[in-house]
């Protein structure tokens, strides 16, 4: 019996209503619980660790005023592994975790201490994750900051990642995603940096702080780079966004306050005799923000507050390689200029670059600019 | 008698062979994690290399207008040889198919559709590749400008919106890996990327104006190979030592655009762009083996074949690998060496051909 191609087509017809109307992974937005942001902790029963979640709840978020509601709630699991522990959410939760929306990932201190490696495989491996997630250090547990309420956000892991962002205007900490931290740790010798996280205030008060730069050797949390040191660790890598710095006045009294425009470095290494030498150029523009002197700045003044404003960054990049060579992490990359600069002598140095690292002679160039003073031509005076 | 009536313009040919080239794309992993930062060089070598090879595929159609590969090895060799060369050949496109097919669904499943068994997606892209099989080369031809239209597009805007997030550094130091890990990163692009681009002995017999196969063949892997190349100098530039350890670096750099965290999740297109250009390059494939297969056993027609040799490519592709570690391995380690005789045999074809024809001139003339 022949079939009409009438029939054929009606029958191909509900074959593919049937067969396309939806996939084997189809999910609905009901069905997921969104994660916000995560916290690795260890666990007290040894060899574990515990994984806190914040999860947002997509119908509070839109509340307006009135309701007191939180727009998330945070849960814990306790398990093996990092996927162990993530699977391990669903005892608690109804609805599995959706991992692509996650903002920051957190590293409590003991965990980062221990060495992280172990715990960010499945970050890049999974499907899901995204490289673009905040990897932050706690002070202390990291479950503990994703229960701080945000102030002025609705859910506290975008909260983080503003705060992350808004550092771009003192440029004492940097915001690392997960692919820079991979980069950084698959290297032999460029040590990997987070910023560090921690609750400051108590009870109501209670909010988080970005105190500095968490610094690991090879994986393991080794040391921490605040205020000038962490800066300083920024005018060598080019990641100075914006700042203030001090120096005196010409008269010698009183403050003015300077704020970065724009920087620039470049890192040139020099092989000489067997011998490694550094030269870092940092170029530096900004004007006067803040004076309070009231003397008439005459132009030798401005050429003598550049040269304040060199030698202050200089000192700041001093601090911060001091603390790295003590710490002997290569925050600076040094070891990646020198094998991009000398790949056949890279081999030899590589083995023994932890010997090298911290006798290196660096030389910190700063060229530093005035270019304007602001709206004011002279600073008020009685 | 003709068992395919179809007509190409030169410039269809163009097209066809960038798709073929971009669809390549997904199968730089093989090679990023022995070449690292250098790929692109590698990239770069292997294309140069693959010019004079393309160009004596392009002089051996020449030689024998209207005759495809199968109907030239019967000539030159014989029917029986040429016949046990034919059935090799049609063997190589099969598995050529198959793999193809296999590696993309394993992109897929492992990317987008984790818990989808493998079958579902094969049987959807190989149908559709036997819709287009069936219809003809023509209609593969006209589908090849869209395609490519497509593809072309995507590489470029992605790559311009993440031109802000690009390290130029990371590719410092230039020829930083060994020598023989540079040569055998090389010869897998040369071998996968590059060369499979064989198959179009069996299609430039269609051509209409055989005197511009030439420049058409060698201006088409020209053009595909520097969008690889600008894909691969964009992955490398963006993830850094990243991109050495993933499966799909083009899709997880296309992950990492984020322009001011309005613009972000443009990972679908790059999907789209992997799904047209592979269909592209099955079909022409998947055609190569069903029109190579017709002509063997004298057929009238190939399109009673057409659904046989899908339903078996289905069932090899899974057979094909027992994990997508297995094929990766196999893709590294054997299959360059394995195919590359059936990528140099046409040179030889050739060889023979000139020399024959210089003899029995002077044959001629000494009579």
């Amino acid at each position: 019996m022949r079939i009409g191609k009438g029939m054929l087509s009606i029958i191909i017809c509900v074959f593919l209503v049937l067969s396309l109307s939806g996939c084997w992974n189809r999910r609905e937005l009901d069905t997921f619980s969104i994660l916000m942001g995560m916290g690795i902790d260890k666990a007290e029963e040894l060899g574990k660790i515990q994984l806190t979640a914040q999860i947002v709840k997509p119908g509070d978020l839109k509340s307006e005023g009135g309701s007191d509601a939180k727009a998330y709630f945070t849960v814990q699991a306790i398990g093996d592994t990092v996927f162990d522990t993530v699977r391990n959410f669903t005892k608690e939760t109804n609805r599995k975790i959706y991992l692509p929306h996650s903002q920051v990932l957190i590293f409590g201190r003991d965990i980062a201490t221990e060495g992280v490696q172990k715990y960010t495989d499945f970050f890049v491996r999974d499907h899901e994750t995204r490289l673009r997630t905040h990897v932050l250090v706690a002070r202390g547990e990291a479950g503990k900051i994703l229960d701080v309420e945000s102030k002025l956000e609705k859910v506290p892991a975008v909260g983080i990642s503003h705060l992350l962002k808004a550092q771009n205007a003192t440029s004492e900490a940097i915001e690392v995603d997960l692919k820079q931290f991979i980069c950084r740790l698959m290297s032999k010798t460029t040590a990997p940096i987070a910023p560090l996280i921690e609750i400051s205030g108590e009870g109501e008060k209670e909010t988080l702080r970005i105190p500095g730069i968490a610094v690991f050797k090879q994986d393991k949390l080794a040391g921490e780079l605040t205020g000038g040191e962490a800066r300083g660790l920024l005018w060598v890598i080019g990641e100075i966004k914006s700042g203030i710095i001090i120096i005196d006045c010409p008269s010698g009294e009183d403050k003015i306050s300077m704020e970065i425009i724009r920087a620039s470095s470049k890192v040139i290494p020099k092989i000489i005799d067997d011998q490694i030498y550094i030269t870092v150029k940092i170029e530096e523009e900004g004007h006067i923000g803040d004076q309070e002197c009231p003397d008439k700045l005459s132009l030798p003044d401005i050429k003598e507050l550049e040269q304040k404003k060199a030698s202050v960054i200089r000192s700041e990049v001093l601090a911060s390689l001091e603390k790295a060579q003590k710490l002997n992490t290569d925050i600076f990359g040094f070891g990646e200029a020198v094998h991009q600069k000398y790949p056949k002598q890279w081999d030899d140095l590589e083995k023994r670059w932890d010997d090298v690292f911290p006798e290196i002679e660096v030389e910190i160039l700063v060229d530093a600019r005035v270019r304007r003073s602001g709206t004011l031509i002279e600073s008020v005076s009685q | 008698m003709k068992i395919e009536k179809g007509i190409i313009a030169s410039s269809q040919l163009t097209f066809m062979i960038i798709g073929f080239i971009q669809a390549s794309n997904l199968l730089l992993s093989f090679s990023s994690g022995i070449v690292s930062h250098d790929a692109w060089l590698a990239i770069l070598i292997a294309m140069v290399l693959s010019i004079p090879f393309v160009l004596s595929y392009a002089a051996l159609g020449r030689e024998f207008p209207g005759k495809n590969l199968i109907q030239i090895s019967d000539i030159i060799y014989g029917v029986y040889l040429g016949k046990i060369i034919s059935v090799s050949y049609v063997f190589i496109f099969f598995a050529l198919v198959c793999q193809n097919l296999r590696y993309f669904s394993d992109f897929l499943i492992t990317f987008i559709f984790p818990e989808t068994p493998i079958w579902a997606i094969l049987i959807m892209l190989t149908f559709i590749s036997a819709w287009a099989v069936r219809a003809g080369i023509e209609v593969i031809a006209r589908c090849s400008f869209i395609i490519i239209a497509i593809a072309s597009t995507i590489i470029l805007a992605t790559s311009l919106l993440l031109l802000p997030d690009m390290r130029f550094r990371n590719f410092l130091p230039i020829l930083d890996v060994p020598l023989q890990d540079l040569i055998h990163g090389t010869h897998i692009i040369f071998s996968i990327n590059y060369l499979e681009i064989v198959v179009f002995l069996m299609v430039i017999a269609f051509v209409n104006k055989p005197k511009q196969i030439k420049t058409s063949m060698v201006g088409g892997l020209i053009l595909g190979g520097v969008s690889v190349l600008i894909l691969e100098v964009r992955n490398t530039a963006v993830l850094g030592t990243v991109s050495e350890i993933v499966s799909s670096p083009s899709f997880v750099t296309a992950r990492y655009i984020s322009v001011a965290e309005v613009l972000t999740r443009m990972e679908m297109f790059v999907a789209i762009m992997l799904i047209t250009t592979v269909f592209l390059k099955v079909s022409i494939l998947y055609y190569a083996v069903v029109l190579g297969s017709a002509q063997i056993i004298n057929l009238r027609s190939y399109v009673p074949l057409v659904i046989p040799i899908g339903i078996s490519a289905i069932s090899f592709s899974i057979i094909l690998a027992g994990s997508s570690m297995e094929q990766i391995h196999s893709a590294i380690y054997t299959w360059p060496v394995f195919i590359l005789p059936f990528q140099l045999f046409p040179v030889l074809s050739l060889f023979i051909v000139k020399i024959r024809k210089k003899f029995k001139k002077r044959w001629a003339n000494k009579k």
